[in-house]
C-alpha cells in the first residue's frame, strides 16, 4: 500500500524535512508531503532529497487574512504545488473553501458546536474536495474533551458517509515524535469511527491526488499530453 | 477451560529525554492509563496488556489475540511520559515471544546515543547538538521560540540538513 502523510516540517514544526523523510520511511510510508503555510521558507529541502526510499511532495497549507485573499491565493498556488490544503477556521474559509475546486483538502475541526454542514458536504463533492480528519486531538487530549471530539467525529463521518465524500487521515505532524506508523493511525481511526476499508483508503488518497495533479490540465476533462 | 490465546508486539519507544530515561513501571503505567481512558474498565479488562520486556528503546507486549486493532491505538495514543514527550510505533506482531524477538526486535541496538556538546551555526538554526543517532540528530536551539507549538524542547534534524552548511562547522564526515 501506498502511504502518504502530511507534515509541518522546519521553521512551522520542530523537525526538518530529511528528519520527517528519514522517521516517515522508518515507518513505512511511501512518502510525505511538506504542506508548511510558507513552502519557500522550508529548512534545508535538498537534504531530504537525499533521504532514498521516500518520496517528498511539497504543497502548501493555504492562509489568507480574509475569504476574498484566500481564494485568489488558492488559484496562484494551483499551478506551482500538487497539493493545496485549508485548515478550517471560520464559517467563511469553510464556504470559501468547499466551493473551489482548485483545492485538494479541506481539514475540518471536529467541534460539537460546528459540525460539518449539510451544505458543506454538497459543496465539497460538487468540487471534488477532500474532507480531512486530523486526528491529533485523539493522542494529545484525555477526558471528557476527547470524548467531546470524537462525538463530533462521528457526526462529521455520518455525513461524509451520507455524501460518498472522500476524506483523510491525518496527525498534522509537526515533529518527528508527533508521526505515527499507517496501521496505528488506521487503528486509531478505528476507534474514532472509521471502518477498516475507510481507514485504508483515506491513508491512500493522497497519492491518487498528486497523481492527478501532476497532470497538465487545460480545462474540466482536457489534458494536455 | 482453555487458556486464551496471546499474541506477543515488539515495540520502538522514540524519546526526547536521554537514553534509560522512561523506566518499564512507567511505560506500563502511562499503557494502562491509555487503555483506561479510551476504553474504559471493560475494555481494560478483556484486554490486559503485560509488559514482557523493555530496554529503554525497544520491548514487547503481550495481549489478547482478538484485540490486535485496539493494542495498536492504545499504544499509539500515547504521547508523553512523565512530562517527556514519547511516541511509540509498533514493529510487528507475533504468536510466540522467541519469533517476536527473533522477527523484530534488533539484536544489536545502539542505546547509548552520543552526546558531545558540539555547536551547530548555520543561517536558519544554531544550538547545541544534544544526541546523534546514526544520520539523526537532536539540537537545543539558542532561540527556544523555535519549537514553539510543536510541544517538543528540541529540533529534530539529519546530518544532511548540516553538511555543507555554514563555514563555521567543521567539516567532518557526517557534517558536524
Amino acid at each position: 500500500m501506498n502511504f502518504y502523510e502530511c507534515v509541518k516540517v522546519y521553521p512551522e514544526g520542530s523537525s526538518s524535512a530529511s528528519r520527517m523523510a528519514l522517521t516517515a520511511r522508518n515507518l513505512g510510508y511511501k512518502g510525505i508531503i511538506i504542506c508548511n503555510c510558507d513552502p519557500t521558507r522550508i529548512f534545508m529541502l535538498p537534504a531530504a532529497e537525499r533521504v532514498k526510499g521516500i518520496e517528498i511532495a511539497v504543497g502548501v497549507e493555504v492562509v489568507a487574512s480574509n475569504v476574498r485573499a484566500l481564494k485568489s491565493r488558492i488559484g496562484a498556488l494551483r499551478i506551482r504545488y500538487p497539493f493545496l490544503a485549508v485548515r478550517a477556521a471560520t464559517d467563511e474559509t469553510v464556504h470559501i473553501a468547499s466551493e473551489d475546486p482548485n483545492l485538494d483538502l479541506l481539514v475540518y475541526p471536529c467541534d460539537v458546536r460546528r459540525p460539518l454542514s449539510i451544505a458543506t458536504a454538497r459543496a465539497a463533492k460538487a468540487n471534488q474536495v477532500s474532507i480531512g480528519f486530523d486526528i491529533s486531538p485523539l493522542i494529545h487530549l484525555r477526558g471528557s474533551p476527547r470524548a467531546r471530539w470524537l462525538q463530533a467525529v462521528s457526526r462529521n463521518l455520518q455525513l461524509v458517509r451520507k455524501f460518498h465524500l472522500s476524506c483523510i487521515i491525518t496527525t498534522g505532524a509537526r515533529s518527528h515524535i508527533d508521526m505515527r506508523s499507517p496501521r496505528d493511525l488506521a487503528a486509531l481511526a478505528e476507534v474514532a469511527g472509521f471502518s477498516p476499508e475507510e481507514a485504508e483508503v483515506a491513508l491512500n488518497r493522497h497519492e491518487f491526488l498528486l497523481a492527478q495533479n501532476r497532470r497538465h490540465w487545460v480545462g474540466p476533462g482536457v489534458e494536455m499530453l | 477451560m482453555l487458556r486464551s490465546r496471546r499474541r506477543y508486539m515488539a515495540f520502538e519507544l522514540e524519546t526526547e529525554g536521554p537514553a534509560g530515561s522512561i523506566q518499564p513501571k512507567d511505560l506500563m503505567g502511562e499503557f494502562a492509563a491509555s487503555q483506561f481512558s479510551l476504553f474504559g474498565d471493560e475494555g481494560a479488562s478483556r484486554n490486559r496488556i503485560k509488559l514482557i520486556a523493555f530496554n529503554g528503546r525497544y520491548g514487547l507486549i503481550r495481549f489478547s489475540h482478538v484485540l490486535v486493532s485496539q493494542t495498536r491505538a492504545t499504544l499509539a495514543a500515547i504521547h508523553s511520559i512523565r512530562g517527556i514527550r514519547v511516541a511509540i510505533h509498533s514493529k510487528g506482531i507475533s504468536g510466540t515471544i522467541k519469533s517476536a524477538t527473533e522477527k523484530y526486535l534488533p539484536r544489536l541496538s545502539k542505546l547509548s546515543a552520543e552526546s558531545d556538546g558540539r555547536r551547530i551555526e548555520l543561517k536558519d538554526v544554531s544550538g547545541c547538538i544534544i544526541r546523534t543517532q546514526g544520520v539523526k540528530v537532536d539540537l537545543c536551539p539558542d532561540d527556544r521560540d523555535k519549537s514553539v507549538g510543536s510541544d517538543t524542547r528540541y529540533l529534530g534534524l539529519t546530518s544532511f540538513d548540516l553538511s555543507g552548511g555554514h563555514e563555521d562547522a567543521d567539516g567532518t564526515a557526517d557534517g558536524l
